[in-house]
């Protein structure tokens, strides 16, 4: 069974999986290109574990299809397996075994030859600089370096894709920095990522695209694409009162403005370009009477946009 | 069946069990035991005899053992007891090994990154029920021999022929096995419902309670089993195992494993 050449790596149609009576995910329609690096992003009990195990042919789909490489995950589930590489949830490593031992180990089971094998252990142990501590049990290792002997691991046989589910849970923040670099560096070597997290600034800086998923795929676009299909940026103007309606009014009135609230002694204005509107919102605003403290852009964070994809109502105070 | 895939299982199961102290400690303490304490026994009973109603009874059973003195005859019956002992090996060995080794990959959660490999799930299953299985077997066999040498330089000939006839020889090397892959097909079984190994072996060990029978009925005089006996409960065991097996197989399902081990 060969690779296709077609630029998409991964394509999922109408894909659905049941657990007894309830769906965990349904009616998914997904492309991944060669080299892109994708966002799985859902709240607990999205599907986003689902959906990264039926795409590694870990578990069959119960409606539509999935392939991978080209190779269908139902009809070449081990053909799958062998092009693709997970980091699981859990690090999942034998603790009584050495970082070594643990490579070999899954070495072997890709179907590495010795040469081979000894070859990429010690180029991935160097890489995540565990090659000193080879020999050492993985039971022994901190949190960030069993993270990093698990991403070698998922590594080992070269995969064309790579599925990092929660790569940095749990992990402190140094081990988290640690994984996240690690991460960089697969982006830069052109690998096609799958990135399975609840981290939102994290899926910000590392993927190319981001997908919402709760029980299917709600919405999928670049970071900027998410916040700019949803107001985008911002105008925040800080006033000595609340504001009056008449005031919001005057606001709603400038042209380039999309959106007005009312927050306290805020106005939150929302525009496609706010430095374009700026000038004229202030220059009405004092005309109106308004006694402006400060005017700031504010910039969309996707947490914000997350939220208002999830349904959620964010705070106000998110991302100022 | 990959060999290569099956040789990989083998060497870090091996690899992992050597490490396990607790493990080997089940592994090599009983054996050293029960190569010495039938030979103990049977030097214990001395000169004394069997009570004429419990000797009339082992005779009618054992005629070949007609020709023994009183006290041969004692030895030879106490000894006759430590046959079903030998079964444990390969019936708790294997226990052990199979349900440290399942429970302790669930526990660990070291079987997802296992089965995102282009591993089959029956190539994973048979690895591990033969490095469960070899072990306890191997124990049986390597403790009779050496059992069955020692009592042949201690006791002589007449105690030599007790321990190395058909009935032993069924018993060690043909029932034996079939208990371990009994014992092998409870760990699978009762691992997938189970989180804690103790427990498991608990559970598992309902496997034995055949073999306590036995020994039970050997004791009173009542039934003293010989080659034919134990051919039979081997057959047994082998059809209850293999049903067995099937229920293990569709447990140890890589779809099962995800989404239902807990």
């Amino acid at each position: 069974m060969t690779a296709t050449t077609d630029p998409v790596m991964l394509r999922a149609t109408g894909l659905g999986r049941r657990f007894g009576t309830l769906w965990a995910i349904r009616g998914m329609d997904l492309e991944v290109l060669r080299g892109e690096v994708l966002g799985l992003l859902g709240p607990n009990g999205a599907g986003k574990t689902t959906t990264v195990r039926v795409l590694t042919a870990l578990i069959a789909p119960s409606e539509g299809r999935a392939t991978v490489d080209g190779l269908d995950v139902t009809e070449h589930p081990e053909e799958v397996r062998a092009r693709v590489g997970l980091l699981t949830e859990t690090p999942g490593l034998y603790d009584k075994l050495s970082a070594t031992a643990n490579l070999e180990f899954f070495g072997r089971l890709y179907g590495l030859d010795s040469e081979t094998r000894a070859t990429r252990i010690e180029r991935y142990l160097r890489l995540f600089s565990l090659w000193e501590r080879r020999d050492d049990v993985a039971g022994n290792f901190s949190k960030g370096m069993k993270q990093k002997l698990a991403i070698a691991r998922a590594l080992l046989h070269e995969p064309a894709v790579v599925f990092l589910d929660e790569p940095t849970a749990a992990l402190d923040l140094e081990a988290a920095y640690i994984v996240r670099e690690a991460i960089e560096a697969m982006r830069r070597s052109g690998r096609t990522i799958i990135l399975a997290t609840h981290n939102l600034d994290e899926a910000d800086r590392l993927c190319d695209r981001v997908a919402f998923v709760r029980g299917g795929l709600l919405r999928i676009d670049s970071p900027r694409g998410l916040r700019e299909s949803l107001g985008g940026h911002r105008v925040e103007v800080t006033l000595t009162t609340p504001p009056s309606e008449a005031l919001v009014g005057v606001a709603r009135s400038v042209s380039g403005v999309l959106t007005v609230e009312n927050a306290d002694r805020r106005l939150l204005v929302g525009a496609a370009r706010p430095s374009e509107i700026t000038p004229a919102l202030v220059r009405a605003l004092v005309a109106a009477g308004a006694e402006i403290v400060e005017v700031r852009e504010r910039v969309r964070t996707l947490e914000q946009v997350y939220f208002e994809v999830m349904g959620v109502k964010p705070d106000r105070d998110e991302g100022a | 069946m990959r060999s290569w895939i099956l040789a990989t299982i083998l060497r870090r199961e091996f690899a992992e069990t050597i490490r396990n102290r607790l493990l080997m400690s089940t592994i090599l303490i009983p054996p050293m035991i029960l190569t010495i304490a039938p030979l103990a026994l049977a030097g214990a009973v001395g000169e004394r005899a069997l009570p004429a109603q419990l000797a009339i009874s082992v005779l009618a059973q054992r005629p070949e053992w007609g020709g023994f003195s009183s006290s041969e005859l004692a030895g030879a019956f106490a000894v006759q007891q430590f046959l079903v002992f030998f079964l444990l090996m390969p019936a708790y060995i294997p226990l052990s090994i199979a349900t440290f080794s399942i429970i302790g990959e669930k526990q660990a959660r070291t079987l997802e990154p296992v089965l995102a490999t282009p591993i089959r799930t029956v190539e994973l299953l048979t690895g591990k029920a033969i490095a469960a299985l070899v072990p306890g077997v191997l124990a049986g066999w390597v403790t009779y021999v050496v059992f069955v040498a020692l009592a042949s330089v201690v006791y002589g000939p007449h105690l030599f022929g007790v321990v190395s006839d058909a009935s032993w020889l069924v018993g060690v090397f043909v029932l034996g096995p079939a208990v371990g892959l009994s014992s092998v097909v409870a760990g699978v079984i009762v691992s997938s419902r189970v989180n804690d190994p103790r427990v498991a072996q608990q559970i598992g060990g309902i496997v034995i309670v055949p073999i306590i029978a036995v020994t039970l009925l050997q004791a009173t005089g009542t039934v003293l089993v010989g080659a034919v006996g134990f051919l039979v409960f081997a057959g047994v065991v082998l059809a209850v195992s293999l049903v067995g097996l099937r229920i293990g197989v569709a447990l140890f399902d890589r779809e099962a494993i995800l989404t239902r081990w807990r």
